[in-house]
C-alpha cells in the first residue's frame, strides 16, 4: 500500500492504495467521485478526463501516486453550492448531452481549454475535444455550448448567442 | 375563561415552492431528488401537452449529466460487492475437452467460479435460443465465455481467469457467409444448416421486366461489421437474496424481455426476478438482450453477495452484438429514360455465431432493399447465415443503412451508365403520394421528391455541375 495525498476539488485528500491504482480508480472507489467514467481503460475515449494542475488528463492512464501533491479538479468540483458552472449551464441549455456518459470528460476538456484560451475558434474547440469520444455523436451542440459559455465567461451576455 | 387560540402562521402551500417543472402536475410524487447541490432539478412533465416544434428543448436529465451526478451501473456499489470477469475462448470453433478451475478457486480473494453446465438453462436469444451464456461443450466464436469468476477485486478476478485451464479440440470453422451457404460447408450449429432465416419479397414479373428493359445494370455491394461502441460498456449488478429473489441492476435497454430471459435461464418463476433498468450510457441496439446477467445472478447465489460485472472495451468488440455485414447483389432493368422496370436483389447477411436480432434485421433489410422507388417488377431474396464470428444483432436501422448504401450506389451507377443526372433519375423513380411499397403498403405524406429538390437547391447541386 502507498499513501497518496493530493488536493481534490480544493480539499486535501489522503488515501492508502495499492501502487498500481490509477487516478481514476482512486477518485471513483476511494473518494466516491464517480463523475469521471471508465469507458475504454486505454486513454482513447476521454470519459475519465479530469484536470490535474490545469491540464486535462486521462485519469485511467495516470497512476494515483503520480498525482501526489498535485491539484485535481473533477466534475464534482465545478459547480458551486448555488450555481452551475457556465459550461454546465450552457450544456444544459443547449441540450448538448444525450446519454451523458462522455459529458463530465467533455466539460472538463472544455474547462481546460477556456482557462487557457478565453475566445477559442471552432477549430480550437474541436482540437480540445479530440480526446473525447461521444458515440451519440452530439459534437455540434457541444461546440455551440462551449462557444456560448466562452462568451459568458468573458463577461458577455448569454443572449448574444445564436 | 377565555383561551386565546393561537392561530398558526399562514403557511404557504408546499406546491408554491416547487421548482420549475414540478408545479404543473401535482399528481406526480412531489419528492425532491437527493442531490448534493442545492440546485433545482428538472422533473419531466408527464402527460402534459407542450409545444414542441420550433421550441428549444431542454433534456430533463441534462443537468445531472453535466454535474456528473447521473448514476450509471458502474457508479453504484453494494456492501461486500464482488467483481466478476468472464474468460473468453479466444478460439473460433472448438470442442471443450476439459475445464480446470481448481487453481483459480484456490486463489485468495476468489469467492466463486462458474462454468456453463452449472447454468440451469444455458441458452437464450430474442427469437432462437441458440446462444449459450457460457460455452459448455462447443465454442462457436472466439468471444464466447467459457467460465466466470467472482472475486473481491476486479484485479484478482482478472488474474484468476488466467489460472483457469481450458483444453480445446479445434474444429473446422467458417468465416465467409457465402461459403457457409454452400453444400458441404462446416455447419456452425450442426445438424442445422447455416442458413437460419430467409425472406422473399415478390412483386410483378421480374423476368418480363428485364426482357422489356433497354439496359440492365448489375452490381455487388458489401458492408463491414460495425460495433456499437457505447461509451458505457455493458454493466450489471446482481443480488440473489436469501428469499430466493434475484434483483439485477442492468444497462439493458429492454428490461421486460430481459426479465423473461433471465427467468428462463435461471429456471425461476418470473415473479422472482426484479430487473432494474438504469440510465444507459449509449445503447444503439447493442443493449437489447441479456448478456452476463444470469451469470452474475448465479455467482451471487454461490457467494451470498452482490456481484458486479462490467465488460472491458475488448469484450464489447468481441463478445457483444455487432451490425450485420451484408453482401448485396443488385440487378436492375431500366428503359431509355432511366425508369426502373425490374429489380432483382439478393442479400446475404453474415449472422455471426448466434441469431440475436437477425430475423428482424433480415426482414427490414429485405423490405427496404428496393429503395424508395416505384418498381413494378421486383424480386428480393435475403438469407441470414451462421458463421464462426461475433454475433450480429440489432443496431440503429436494423439493416436499413446497409441496403441504402447499396441501392443508392447502384442508382449512381445506372445514372452514369445512361448519362442522366443522378438527381433526375431519382426524381423520375421516387415514391409519390399513394405509391405502394414493395410489400403493398400504400404510402401517404410522401415527401421524397420535395426533400431531394430542397436539398439540391440548398447545396447548389446544379451550379456545382
Amino acid at each position: 500500500m502507498t499513501q497518496v495525498t493530493m488536493i481534490v476539488n480544493g480539499d486535501s485528500r489522503t488515501a492508502s492504495v495499492p501502487p498500481e491504482t490509477t487516478l481514476l480508480m482512486l477518485l471513483r472507489e476511494h473518494f466516491n467521485l464517480t463523475g469521471a467514467k471508465l469507458g475504454c481503460d486505454v486513454g482513447d475515449c476521454g470519459a475519465c478526463t479530469v484536470i490535474v494542475d490545469g491540464k486535462p488528463v486521462n485519469a485511467c492512464l495516470m497512476l494515483a501516486v503520480q498525482a501526489e501533491g498535485r491539484s485535481v479538479l473533477t466534475i464534482e468540483g465545478l459547480a458551486t453550492q448555488n450555481e452551475l458552472h457556465p459550461i454546465q449551464k450552457a450544456f444544459e441549455d443547449q441540450a448538448s448531452l444525450q446519454c451523458g456518459f462522455c459529458g463530465p470528460g467533455v466539460i472538463l476538456s472544455a474547462k481546460a481549454l477556456l482557462d487557457n484560451i478565453p475566445d477559442p475558434s471552432k477549430q480550437e474547440i474541436r482540437d480540445a475535444l479530440s480526446g473525447n469520444l461521444c458515440r451519440c455523436t452530439g459534437y455540434t451542440k457541444m461546440i455551440e455550448a462551449i462557444q456560448e459559455s466562452a462568451r459568458v465567461l468573458r463577461g458577455g451576455s448569454a443572449d448574444q448567442a445564436v | 375563561m377565555t383561551t386565546k387560540v393561537k392561530t398558526a402562521k399562514k403557511q404557504k402551500s408546499p406546491a408554491m415552492d416547487l421548482p420549475r417543472g414540478m408545479e404543473v402536475n401535482l399528481r406526480l410524487p412531489t419528492v425532491m431528488p437527493p442531490v448534493p447541490y442545492p440546485i433545482e432539478t428538472l422533473v419531466p412533465k408527464v402527460r402534459q401537452q407542450t409545444p414542441a416544434v420550433g421550441q428549444r428543448a431542454t433534456r430533463p436529465d441534462g443537468r445531472l449529466h453535466g454535474l456528473g451526478q447521473t448514476k450509471y451501473i458502474d457508479d453504484m456499489s453494494f456492501p461486500g460487492m464482488l467483481h466478476a470477469k468472464i474468460k473468453r475462448a479466444g478460439i473460433a470453433s472448438a470442442r471443450i475437452k476439459s475445464i480446470d478451475t481448481s487453481a483459480a478457486e484456490a486463489m485468495p480473494g476468489v469467492m466463486a467460479v462458474l462454468i456453463g453446465r452449472e447454468i440451469p438453462v444455458n441458452s437464450f436469444g430474442p427469437s432462437f435460443q441458440d446462444q449459450p451464456l457460457l460455452a459448455d461443450e462447443l465454442v462457436f466464436h472466439a468471444g464466447d465465455g467459457v467460465a466466470a469468476v467472482a472475486a473481491v477485486t476486479e484485479q484478482i478476478a482478472i488474474e484468476a481467469l488466467e489460472k483457469i485451464k481450458v483444453e480445446y479440440e479445434p474444429l473446422p470453422a467458417i468465416f465467409d457467409p457465402v461459403e457457409a451457404m454452400k453444400e458441404g460447408a462446416h455447419k456452425v450449429h450442426a445438424p442445422n444448416g447455416n442458413v437460419y432465416a430467409t425472406k422473399v419479397v415478390k412483386k410483378g414479373d421480374v423476368e418480363a421486366g428485364f426482357a422489356a428493359s433497354h439496359r440492365i445494370f448489375e452490381g455487388t455491394f458489401r458492408t463491414q461489421m460495425v460495433e456499437h461502441v457505447p461509451i458505457e460498456p455493458h454493466a450489471a449488478i446482481a443480488t440473489w437474496d436469501p428469499n430466493g429473489r434475484v434483483t439485477i441492476y442492468t444497462s439493458l435497454g429492454r428490461i421486460t424481455l430481459g426479465r423473461a430471459d433471465v427467468a428462463r435461464t435461471l429456471k425461476l418463476p418470473i415473479n422472482r426476478i426484479r430487473l432494474i433498468g438504469t440510465i444507459v450510457g449509449g445503447n444503439f441496439g447493442g443493449k437489447n438482450e441479456i448478456t452476463q446477467e444470469p451469470i452474475l445472478a448465479l455467482l451471487s447465489r454461490k457467494t451470498g453477495r452482490s456481484v458486479k460485472g462490467v465488460y472491458s472495451r475488448e469484450e464489447e468488440f468481441i463478445s457483444s452484438t455487432t451490425r450485420h455485414p451484408i453482401i448485396m447483389d443488385y440487378k436492375t432493368g431500366v428503359d431509355k429514360d432511366g425508369r426502373i422496370l425490374a429489380r432483382k436483389v439478393r442479400l446475404v447477411l453474415d449472422g455471426g455465431a448466434y441469431c440475436s436480432w437477425s430475423e428482424t434485421t433480415l426482414g427490414k433489410a429485405a423490405i427496404l432493399s428496393a429503395g424508395p422507388y416505384n418498381i413494378e417488377n421486383l424480386h428480393v431474396e435475403a438469407y441470414v447465415v451462421y458463421t464462426n464470428k461475433t454475433m450480429t444483432g440489432a443496431m440503429r436501422g436494423f439493416g436499413a443503412p446497409q441496403v441504402c448504401f447499396a441501392y443508392e450506389s447502384h442508382m449512381d451507377d445506372i445514372a452514369e451508365g445512361l448519362n442522366i443526372d443522378p438527381l433526375e433519375i431519382r426524381l423520375l423513380n421516387a415514391f409519390g403520394e399513394g405509391s405502394a411499397s414493395p410489400t403493398g403498403q400504400v404510402l401517404h405524406s410522401v415527401v421524397v421528391r420535395d426533400t431531394l429538390l430542397k436539398a439540391a437547391e440548398r447545396f447548389g447541386w446544379k451550379e456545382s455541375r
